[in-house]
């Protein structure tokens, strides 16, 4: 069936406590939709493949949409923290770039005045672009629920598409990130049938810091890949071989050939399965090469964005 | 269904209405308050003809509940030129034959209202990647992007 | 005060209507206000793709509260369609495409519309579909149209009844087989394009009123009022005097707005609430599937030329997909039949273009009106043919293309145009034959070239007129019947008439709304026509208000006719230097000597614009006088790179020169070419896709994607060579279509130039370059990075 015109009735409460949250949701069960920044709630009900008779708006709860950040505790971001908020906050553009990157990549700027990192990853999708920064900067989710505030790692918080470890009448209330690694560097690189605004057929954030008990290469990776799996997910073998593996020569060649292999990508109407699998694989090898490129020689290093050249 | 009062701000004057939960800010200003400027376009967050300010920051209005907008101060094209003087944005869109069928054009100004305001001096790249969210099936957006690097150009001489 | 133009024509002035669009004051079909009479009306979809009607329970949707009326196909069989007439505007006993409307609902709001529509119980007795062309052509195919032999058709449209062929075109030339022995190369190769849609940023809206005394109202936007209005008025027996369609602004047509696609629906529901407006609105999602597309097309061409490259024989079949049912359809097969060659002198040419029924979405007109649909091929031919016989692929065009007194296709005398300028200055702006280093290591790049011509294919009686009129101050309003959809035709008006009245440009009011109670006859805004034939019309009655001007002060002055003048807006003598402004006279006359009496009085000129010398075609060879009233020319020129570790392309350039006769507008003809050129591009990229029931799968913004800010060339050039039209004004013809023609093709064309790779199936993906130089370059074909 097509989309209908306009939104389908329903009940509208902004909710004022997270407790207040917690009751509703517990009242009302799957009838109840929470509602951040609208941009996927409001499309899938015009779709009806979400029907809620209740949307509670979380906005005005304390503190969903504040940004905190101390050198000691790191980044904590309400979940209804804008994307274009969390992009222009003087803190994340010091010390968390990757997010920055990753936050501007989402669909276009009035999109992300209201599109927030927790729906983004509350949404679930195998697509979703904050994903793979979120892992590998070690993002925790704080969720509120019966039993009160408990944090999940966000590699454990999405399960499935469109599947979440959130429990009956439970919340997302923020994002944390441990102060970042000294001397690291990301990138979050798109790859969609426009040059921006599109859905992501594939997207490969790669990040990498200086780790001296690597007696290899003197660095440790974290890679993780979007639109390629069930779930948004890291490449642990990918991130062994870029940091690891002795032939210097073949190393980021083998790390992105390990990442190709930790996708199971399927085909779907933008992309297929095969296209889908090299595309990690050259979309890696570059993220790679921009990042040891910076790591290895700070003053160095290419612009990498969408789709332009390699060094 | 639940109505509540909401009250706002658009175009500088203070409204106050009693909505329905789901009617959104896009229905809103067309239907209840006949602000015909703002298009609907798809209703998807994709093609931007609906895009208005929201306490200065571009949103697609078919994506805001009115509801959302309680206490909000809402522009729309028809606020870019209270007093009938267009606003240099404007003027450049005209004189640089940015506007063919006028479809996506209000969207478009706001948008690019919005890019002048947080950057006064866009790069070409920059311009084009504030409009992503602004489709337009006729110009190409050449002389979209002429206008508004001739607007920005204009306030740097002012 | 304003500063004020004088003999605009030639002059890059700026649109009359800009100011109306800035401040968000311009009207749209959505936008005009009914008052709380208002209702709206939601349309019963089919979900499948071809089946017979066994009920239609509407029982359900009627009980609902503020339903006003339920209208379905069982009791509402009226027919519609352009050239064929095979269409319900409600299906009753059988539907033929997922989304075919079969009923709707009326209800005070359109929350209750939608929600009492999906209530409404259709039981269906499915049918094999059939969703290909070359597979709807085979005798075992579903039948789609079992009475197509009773269908009223247009005498120029040859139906094949037992078949799924609505229209056969035949072009026979010279005599192939024997020319085929005299090549020393020939090239084939089969070609599929995809259906694709308009996308205008503005979906369908139409609001109909049918009052109890009979009058009946549509507004909606239009590219065509007087065409729905016939089309309407024939289908429901509404005398045409009762039926008027009033058309505001338009956001954007590309021809998706030029026939009838939902218009009829909303004056259908309309006449079960008599005394009520009814509103029916396209979503996005039915704008995609259930307005109409661009046919799909496979099209299989074989064309041989001499040692030199000469070209002298061409073979054609084209399937066209014409999807359910004709809106356009069957013409445009027609078109690419008459013009199956491309702009090419060739002598001996066989042609076959079908128009074959699929359970697909309708067909119609989109921007090109068959012309990119075929040039996709025929430009990928061409330049494997001049590769193959060794020569430079503008070369070899510059030999073989079509040139003023060339006898075409058709048989026709090929009227004056310059196409080699339009190589030469294209090819130019690219540095063709300067192979240029790609800007990467990873990169390929790649030029490409596609030249191309296009008729307006219209019936051959297709008429304009205009109206000028005064006010009081001496300022001019044109009333015309075209539509200004953004190509800037009420401007370019303003333009004619202002020069031909002597007259500053600033005193002409040409607007919306176009209303068929009083705007003057136009055929449709189509076919890049209205410069040509509205223009003329304009020019015409701007001539006849300049005539009576002029006759009431020579009596006035006692002078001669021919030494007066109107300049800047004031009547002048050469004889005896008297003067008078217009406004003294154009409303109230001038009175006699002494006041005894007066003369002259509302000045109110009328024109009118018709070809009369387009004649038949033979069925059998396609051959006649006088096929089409002209062509308009042009070539682009492509300079692109390949990111061959991801398949994206990124132009660098596009250079775009056509031959318009006459840039009545200099600057609107660029903006043309520039939004034509990202069009085109775009379109290379597009295709609706369906799945195994034909239902379709990307209807929406998010996955059927198109250009935006960013998807754009680094450069376009664009530019025009005017080499005068005979009967246009000032020599005069269109471009609004020509400008996206050859893109795809001079696309496809840089891509073997870059990869040595032939796309040859659209739509063109970064996957699908990827993939293919992947293999290619596993069987050792790819060339090697400059």
């Amino acid at each position: 069936m097509l989309a209908r015109p306009g939104l389908p009735s329903f009940d509208y409460v902004r909710a004022t406590s997270a407790e207040d949250v917690r009751r509703l949701l517990l009242e009302h069960g799957p009838a109840a939709g929470l509602l951040m920044g609208g941009t996927d709630l409001f499309p899938r009900m015009r779709d009806r493949l979400l029907r809620p008779n209740l949307v509670v708006d979380v906005k005005s709860v304390p503190g969903l949409r504040d940004i905190g950040y101390d050198t000691q505790d790191g980044l904590c971001v309400g979940a209804a923290v804008s994307l274009n908020v969390l992009a222009s906050h003087p803190d994340v553009q010091e010390h968390y770039p990757l997010l920055v990157e990753a936050a501007n990549s989402v669909a276009s700027y009035q999109v992300r005045t209201r599109a927030t990192l927790g729906g983004n990853l509350c949404n679930a999708s195998p697509a979703a672009d904050m994903a793979p920064a979120a892992l590998c900067l070690d993002a925790q989710v704080e969720l509120y629920g019966a039993a009160g505030y408990r944090r999940v790692p966000v590699g454990g918080f999405i399960l499935g598409p469109g599947r979440t470890a959130l429990d009956p009448g439970e919340f997302m209330v923020a994002i944390r990130f441990p102060s970042p690694r000294a001397g690291s560097h990301g990138t979050y690189i798109k790859l969609g049938r426009n040059r921006a605004g599109d859905l992501a057929i594939v997207g490969v954030a790669v990040y990498g810091y200086p780790d001296a008990a690597n007696r290899v290469t003197g660095c440790r990776f974290r890679i993780a890949l979007a639109s390629v799996a069930p779930v948004p997910v890291r490449a642990p073998a990918a991130e062994e071989a870029a940091a690891l593996n002795p032939r210097a020569a073949d190393r980021l060649r083998a790390a992105a050939d390990a990442a190709a292999e930790a996708a199971s990508p399927v085909d779907d109407v933008r992309a297929s399965a095969v296209y889908r699998r090299e595309m990690v694989r050259n979309l890696v090898m570059r993220g790679l090469r921009y990042v040891t490129a910076k790591l290895g020689r700070p003053e160095g290093g290419w612009s990498v964005g969408l789709g332009e050249e390699s060094a | 269904m639940s109505r509540q009062a909401i009250s706002l701000t658009v175009n500088g004057a203070p409204e106050r209405l009693e909505v329905e939960s789901s009617l959104t800010l896009l229905q809103m200003l067309r239907e209840r308050l006949a602000l015909i400027g703002t298009k609907n376009g798809c209703e998807a967050g994709e093609c931007g003809a609906c895009t208005v300010l929201m306490d200065g920051e571009p949103v697609n209005a078919c994506l805001v509940l009115a509801v959302e907008a309680e206490g909000c101060e809402v522009l729309t094209v028809e606020g870019l030129a209270p007093s009938g003087q267009l606003s240099a944005l404007q003027t450049a869109f005209s004189e640089h034959n940015a506007v063919q069928c006028g479809f996506c054009t209000p969207g478009m100004l706001i948008s690019a209202y919005a890019l002048l305001k947080r950057n006064a001096h866009p790069t070409e790249l920059e311009i084009r990647e504030a409009l992503v969210g602004n489709l337009c099936r006729c110009t190409g957006y050449v002389r979209i992007v002429e206008a508004v690097q001739a607007a920005a150009g204009e306030s740097a001489l002012s | 005060m304003t500063r004020l133009t004088h003999d605009p024509v030639g002059k890059s002035v700026l649109r009359v209507d800009a100011h109306d669009k800035v401040t968000g004051a311009a009207q749209f079909a959505d936008d005009i206000q009914f008052g709380p009479g208002l209702f709206y009306g939601r349309l019963v979809r089919s979900p499948v793709a071809h089946a017979i009607i066994r009920s239609i329970d509407v029982s359900q949707a009627l009980a609902m509260p503020g339903v006003r009326a339920v209208v379905s196909g069982c009791e509402m069989t009226a027919r519609i369609g352009l050239y064929l007439v095979d269409r319900p505007i409600f299906a009753g006993d059988r539907v033929r495409y997922v989304g075919e409307p079969l009923a709707g609902v009326v209800a005070s709001t359109e929350d209750v519309a939608q929600r009492a529509a999906e209530l409404v119980r259709v039981e269906y007795e499915e049918l094999p579909a059939v969703f290909d062309p070359e597979e709807a052509m085979q005798p075992s195919a579903p039948l789609l149209h079992p009475d197509l032999g009773k269908y009223k058709v247009a005498g120029f449209i040859f139906p094949e009844p037992g078949t799924n062929v609505s229209e056969h075109f035949r072009l026979r030339k010279g005599d192939v087989e024997a020319a085929w022995r005299r090549c020393a190369y020939v090239e084939e190769g089969t070609f599929r394009l995809p259906q694709i849609q308009h996308v205008p940023i503005e979906p369908h809206v139409a609001v109909s009123l049918w009052e109890a005394s009979g009058q009946v109202t549509l507004w909606t936007c239009s590219q065509s009022p007087f065409s729905q209005r016939d089309l309407i008025a024939q289908s429901l027996g509404i005398p045409h005097g009762d039926l008027r369609v009033v058309s505001p602004y338009v956001g954007g047509g590309f021809g998706g707005k030029a026939g009838v696609s939902m218009e009829a629906c909303a004056v259908v529901l309309a006449q079960a609430v008599k005394g009520h407006p009814v509103k029916v609105r396209m979503t996005r999602e039915e704008e995609f599937v259930c307005t109409t597309v661009r046919q799909s097309l496979v099209a299989r061409l074989k064309v041989g030329c001499d040692c030199e490259g000469n070209l002298l024989a061409m073979e054609v079949i084209y399937l066209f997909g014409g999807g359910a049912y004709n809106d356009y359809g069957v013409n445009i097969v027609r078109a690419a039949g008459y013009s199956c060659t491309g702009p090419y002198d060739i002598p001996n040419v066989k042609g076959d273009a079908y128009c074959i029924y699929t359970n697909q979405p309708i067909g119609s007109a989109m921007r090109g009106f068959g012309m990119p649909e075929i040039h996709w091929g025929i430009e990928q031919v061409m330049d494997q043919l001049a590769l193959r016989a060794h020569l430079d692929p503008a070369d070899f065009r510059r030999r073989n293309c079509v040139r003023t007194d060339d006898t075409i296709v058709t048989g026709m005398r090929m009227p004056p145009v310059n196409l080699t300028a339009c190589i030469d200055k294209a090819t130019q702006a690219v540095s063709w034959g300067k192979q240029e280093a790609a800007s990467a290591s990873h990169k390929k790049r790649g030029k490409g070239l596609a030249i191309m011509w296009k008729a307006p294919a219209m019936p051959p009686n297709p008429g304009s007129a205009a109206i000028v009129r005064f006010q009081e101050d001496g300022t001019v309003h044109v009333s015309i019947g075209a539509q200004d959809l953004g190509q800037g035709a009420f401007t370019v008006m303003a333009q004619i008439a202002a020069q031909t009245l002597g007259v500053p440009f600033e005193w002409v009011r040409v607007s919306v709304p176009v209303d068929t109670r009083y705007s003057p006859y136009e055929w449709q805004t189509v076919a890049s026509r209205i410069t040509w034939s509205t223009g003329n019309a304009v020019r015409a009655a701007a001539g006849d208000a300049r005539r009576q001007i002029l006759e009431t002060v020579a009596e006035h002055w006692g002078e001669n006719i021919r030494d007066l003048d109107i300049k800047e807006g004031r009547v002048i003598s050469y004889r005896s230097e008297e003067e008078l402004p217009l406004w003294d006279l154009v409303v109230y006359g001038l009175p006699n000597p002494g006041y005894e009496g007066w003369m002259g009085g509302p000045i109110v000129g009328q024109g009118r614009f018709m070809p009369s010398y387009v004649t038949n075609l033979d069925p059998e060879t396609g051959q006649g006088t006088r096929a089409v009233v002209h062509y308009s020319v042009g070539a682009q020129a492509v300079d692109l790179e390949v990111d061959c570790e991801t398949g994206q392309i990124e132009i660098l350039k596009i250079a775009s020169v056509y031959d318009v006769g006459k840039a009545i507008n200099p600057d609107l003809v660029r903006t043309q070419i520039e939004g034509g050129a990202v069009h085109g591009l775009s379109s290379a990229y597009e295709a609706l896709r369906f799945d195994s029931h034909g239902r379709a799968v990307n209807a929406s913004l998010v996955d059927y994607r198109i250009a935006s800010a960013v998807d754009c060339p680094k450069r376009i050039y664009g530019d025009f060579v005017e080499t005068p039209l005979e009967d246009g004004p000032w020599g005069a013809r269109g471009v609004g279509e020509h400008v996206m023609v050859p893109t795809a093709p001079a696309v496809a064309n840089a891509l073997y130039d870059a990869l040595g790779v032939r796309f040859s199936d659209l739509p063109l993906s970064a996957e699908k370059v990827y993939m293919a130089l992947h293999a290619a370059s596993q069987r050792g074909e790819a060339r090697q990075a400059t």
